[in-house]
């Protein structure tokens, strides 16, 4: 297989960094969503959902995805994905040398991304965001709420912690609230964001139970990819598995 | 996708257990190569040296260690010792008949050598091997091939090469060529890497700046399927090309969106939701665009495999309480449990062969370690053992390896195994967090 080495290199870097600006050509080809999300302020914009979805409940839709992506179905490829491109082996015989096969690209072309100074903008503003976040739940005196090894049951004393989170929050009429689920490291990274959302949700649901709006409190799981603590013991791992309050930034 | 069938077709009627009956299509279990016998005899082959005409100092021998080490991992060859039985020369040639002899006589089947350089008149970056087989079954020299490339592309020749020796004596073209996508801790993000099966070459495909997670790999291999966290808030399912770098978002549902699955004809995508609520198993066909949920019940479903023939899809549900291992027709129908062992069952894994299921399973003391169970719950194996926190298990596209990352030596890293547990490797070594492995397709 001759892989067009020319063909690669210098547009494929252009297209790169295209790509790279500041996630823009991504927000351009961001398909709508759900426009009924209760997340208000990550509520994503976008058209009446399709019918496909309704006999499942109702709530919610899913918005085709963006018309322009590739096609990835299979039968649509060339054949020799059978064989990898190998060619078999050239006889040799009276001396006769193979003919040559000019290899680049390392089998898979790969884009190379250059961490550019977009991106460590977004690095950024990400960090500064999660600071302002830390600050004002800091200020607002907001408690988090602990559970035990796989479990998402709210204890008495997460209770307490979330009775006085929703005193503020009622107090605050104008605050967003984010509730984050967070996992220890046990367990498949897959399934943990699937306990960190329960985790996140059932602190939504006693919030809600305590009077606060819905429509102030979104949920997010980070599994365990964004630990508090990073030692392996139990009152690390106790420290991890939370549900952490935050007043939102925007 | 490379998929020889030996085996005849049968249907088997398997009772599943608590009182759930289910009728499971095994035309994909019976699928064999000889290779993946366990008598299968491993055919005894033996490596000279790379003879270095011109070129860098190390080019010789980086080729044949990188070749050996394909042709040891290919669990097709075993290689021979050939100093160790008194099989020694210099330099071989393809009318070496005195050395050929010697060779099968003391039971080498194949004989490899070669030379390396540079290429004459090219300019000076242009790095040439020659590699030559012979076989003393038919007592002929099989033939030759010629790489020329970069010193970027060496190692590629020896896997290149190592391919087509394995495509020549079993009909598949091997995994020496083949990619493992990755996440890998940078900075305080997670983002996308891939890099050779070996573990060289590792390239950073994302650099988003917050969570990019569970990648997988088109049937194609041209593209990464992936969980994108948009912003710090909400997850799409994007779809990045790896050529180019260019991105889409697939799905973009409120709540979960997790566990993407190319269905085996690239067809459907099969992933998690929670829009409705919890966590449920969802099918886009890629082709229409059109969605379908494919689950229904109060507990958690999500992380979809497909079944190489694209009928059946397994997946995690904690529907009972604890999460394990269910099956289902791709249409959603004829749900059945799969696995009964212990109270955590997690992560499943289609082997490209559809003989077994990999997944992780928590065991009696509380390890989470590498099972595999055949697609009727008949036949169940701890792979992995000892310490560790073991997690998201993926296939070589043989069949004969299973990687996977664990905790094992500290931080998490990714390694890869045999499926009867043997020839664990540590294969990253660099970085302080590497997870989520998937092993590309074959090509």
């Amino acid at each position: 297989m001759r892989i067009p080495v020319a063909t690669m290199g210098l547009t494929l870097t252009v297209g790169m960094l295209l790509v790279m600006q500041g996630g823009c050509s991504k927000k351009s080809i961001q398909s709508g969503g759900d426009a009924q999300s209760t997340e208000r302020g990550m509520a994503k914009s976008g058209g009446p959902a399709p019918s496909a979805m309704g006999s499942t409940g109702g709530v919610g839709g899913m918005e085709p995805p963006a018309a322009t992506f590739p096609d990835l179905s299979l039968s649509s490829k060339p054949d020799d994905l059978e064989t990898g491109g190998l060619r078999g082996f050239d006889s040799v015989s009276g001396g006769k040398a193979p003919s040559e096969e000019r290899l680049g690209g390392g089998g898979t072309m790969l884009a190379k991304v250059e961490p550019s100074e977009s991106t460590a903008r977004q690095i950024e503003d990400i960090r500064r965001e999660q600071a302002k976040e830390q600050a004002a739940s800091a200020e607002a005196g907001l408690r988090d709420v602990f559970f035990g090894y796989d479990s998402w049951t709210i204890t008495e004393e997460g209770r307490q912690s979330l009775t006085q989170d929703a005193q503020w929050i009622k107090a605050n009429a104008g605050a967003l609230v984010k509730i984050e689920g967070h996992c220890d490291e046990r367990g498949t990274l897959a399934y943990n964001l699937v306990l960190g959302e329960k985790r996140a949700k059932a602190v939504r649901n006693y919030l809600v139970e305590l009077g606060v709006g819905a429509n102030r409190l979104a949920v997010v799981s980070y599994g365990k990819e964004r630990p508090f603590c990073n030692e392996r013991n139990e009152s690390c791992y106790q420290q991890n598995r939370r549900g952490h309050v935050v007043v939102r930034s925007k | 996708m490379n998929r020889v069938i030996i085996g005849l077709m049968i249907a088997l009627c398997v009772v599943v257990g608590a009182g759930l009956f289910g009728i499971l299509d095994s035309r994909a279990t019976d699928v064999f190569l000889e290779a993946t016998r366990p008598d299968f005899q491993k055919i005894p082959i033996g490596v000279f040296g790379f003879q270095n005409g011109g070129g860098p100092e190390w080019l010789g021998g980086r080729i044949e260690e990188v070749l050996k080490a394909d042709l040891q991992r290919s669990l097709v060859f075993s290689l021979v010792d050939l100093p160790a039985i008194g099989v020694k020369a210099r330099e071989v040639s393809t009318t070496d008949k005195a050395i050929f002899k010697q060779a099968a006589e003391n039971g080498v089947s194949v004989l490899v050598w070669g030379k390396s350089g540079q290429k004459n008149g090219s300019k000076e970056s242009e790095l040439l091997m020659d590699g030559f087989v012979y076989d003393s079954g038919s007592d002929e020299v099989v033939g030759g091939k010629r790489y020329v490339g970069s010193t970027s592309v060496v190692r590629l020749m020896a896997h290149r090469f190592a391919d087509e020796l394995v495509f020549r004596y079993t009909g598949e073209p091997g995994i020496a060529r083949t990619k493992i996508v990755y996440v890998a801790e940078h900075g305080n993000a997670r983002e996308l890497f891939v890099m050779d099966y070996d573990g060289y070459e590792p390239k950073q495909i994302t650099a988003d700046g917050f969570l990019n997670l569970m990648p997988r790999w088109s049937p194609d291999r041209r593209f990464i399927v992936f969980t994108a966290y948009r912003s710090r808030n909400t997850q799409d399912i994007d779809i990045l090309e790896l050529a180019t770098g260019k991105r889409w978002t697939l799905v973009s549902m409120a709540g979960l969106n997790i566990t993407p699955a190319l269905s085996p004809d690239g067809n459907f995508l099969a992933f998690a939701s929670s829009q409705d609520g919890n966590s449920e198993i969802y099918k886009l066909d890629t082709r229409t665009k059109t969605p379908q949920r494919l689950t229904v019940n109060q507990g958690g479903d999500l992380s979809p495999t497909w079944s190489p023939t694209g009928r059946e899809i397994a997946f995690t549900s904690d529907r009972g309480g604890a999460p394990q291992v269910f099956i289902m027709s791709a249409d959603g129908s004829n749900v059945r449990r799969l696995t009964y062992e212990g109270d955590y069952n997690a992560a499943p894994a289609w082997s490209p062969r559809g003989n077994w299921i990999a997944y992780v399973c928590r065991t009696a003391q509380r390890l989470y370690k590498i099972c595999t169970v055949s697609p009727d719950g008949q036949k169940r194996v701890q792979v992995t053992t000892g310490p560790g926190i073991d997690d998201s298990p993926s296939w070589s596209p043989d069949g004969r390896h299973i990687t996977f990352s664990s905790t094992v030596d500290g931080k998490s890293h990714i390694y890869m195994v045999d499926t009867d547990g043997k020839g664990l490797e540590r294969i990253t070594f660099g970085g302080t967090h590497n997870s989520s492995p998937s092993w590309s397709p074959a090509l």
